[in-house]
């Protein structure tokens, strides 16, 4: 094209005064790392406390029934399905410096194929283990009294029902539009490729 | 002055104008230039030469504008811009061309966004390859019809004739 250099003229116009200083972008840089540093230390210290509270509590805590022993390992093992997949998610995050913009969108589309196997999967199988272990958890504790029984597990069953089908539906249906919206921009910048 | 700082001075400008014309939003540009110089800092020291530092900073820079898809909707190009008088200093007739080499640039898809506007920082051909991840026959193929696309639309909207 013979106008590719009248292009380029008016292309380098572009006022760029709008950006920070050397200076100021440091600053913002270092407060960045500090704020990001901070809250990535929190939740992992969050994480790693109420693993480390459930084992010292099936530790410390004398059960005298199977079913108390059987509900601690479930939840354990739903605490151990949700840590490891966000820490892949995580760690998959970290691995991607230096791609090019095609191996950039594949990231992007197996990250998203990975978001949807999670709420599909993973939640499912984690949330399972959870209603199964918090049901037999709590029979030691409330079956020497039937009424406290009847009203411990009346409110538990409510609960894990209402997040069954209330809360995890609504927040899948969310969640499912949402994901198929990036699906269908990410799946059209592919075929650009 | 450190090599984060050099490397700040020297690539910030052009990182900017190659997020504007994906972007077509000034605001949006900044926060895209931003992003990409806190992900330099991050990463220069683990950064092994494996390409040119303009690649890295450019494929940086190109994969947080693709990235910005799942948050922001294409920006309508039949309006002009209401921050026109801080796109560029120069006199109105240049800020009008401006206004439209954006606008005609946003009519495109998103990889042929990334292209011309690497063109247009004068980057080589081999290099576009190496940042969009095309090969070099392809890249100077799309080069080809980018170009066409937009001097057609500039011809349309009665400029270059």
């Amino acid at each position: 094209m013979d106008n590719l250099n009248d292009l380029k003229k008016i292309w380098l116009t572009a006022k760029t005064d709008c950006l920070p200083n050397t200076d100021e972008m440091v600053r913002t840089m270092k407060t960045y790392r500090n704020r990001k540093l901070l809250k990535k230390a929190v939740l992992t210290t969050i994480a790693v406390l109420l693993v480390a509270f459930l084992v010292v509590t099936a530790v410390y805590y004398t059960s005298t029934m199977v079913t108390t022993r059987v509900g601690e390992a479930c939840m354990l093992v739903a605490a151990i399905i949700l840590l490891s997949s966000n820490l892949n998610s995580l760690k998959r995050a970290y691995k991607l410096k230096n791609c090019t913009n095609k191996e950039f969108v594949e990231h992007l589309q197996s990250g998203q194929r990975g978001r949807i196997r999670f709420y599909k999967k993973t939640q499912f199988i984690a949330f399972v283990f959870i209603s199964i272990g918090l049901l037999l958890y709590l029979y030691e504790m409330v079956y020497p009294n039937l009424v406290a029984g009847v009203i411990i597990y009346s409110v538990t069953i409510i609960w894990l029902l209402i997040n069954w089908l209330v809360v995890r539906p609504k927040a899948f249906k969310r969640q499912t539009r949402k994901f198929n919206e990036s699906m269908e921009k990410i799946e059209k910048l592919s075929k650009q490729f | 002055m450190t090599g984060f700082e050099e490397i700040y001075l020297q690539y910030s400008p052009q990182v900017f104008r190659v997020c504007m014309g994906y972007i077509n939003d000034y605001e949006q540009a900044r926060d895209l230039t931003q992003e990409t110089f806190i992900a330099v800092w991050q990463n220069l020291s683990s950064f092994k030469n494996q390409s040119k530092i303009s690649t890295w900073i450019f494929r940086i820079a190109t994969n947080n504008c693709l990235k910005a898809i799942e948050k922001v909707k294409r920006i309508p190009t039949i309006e002009l811009p209401v921050n026109l008088p801080e796109l560029t200093e120069g006199t109105g007739q240049q800020q009008q061309q401006l206004t439209l080499l954006y606008n005609c640039i946003a009519e495109l898809e998103e990889t042929e966004r990334i292209i011309i506007s690497l063109v247009l920082e004068d980057l080589p051909q081999a290099e576009i390859a190496a940042i969009v991840g095309l090969s070099d026959v392809n890249t100077r193929v799309k080069i080809h019809r980018i170009k066409e696309k937009l001097s057609t639309k500039f011809k349309q909207h009665g400029q270059f004739e």
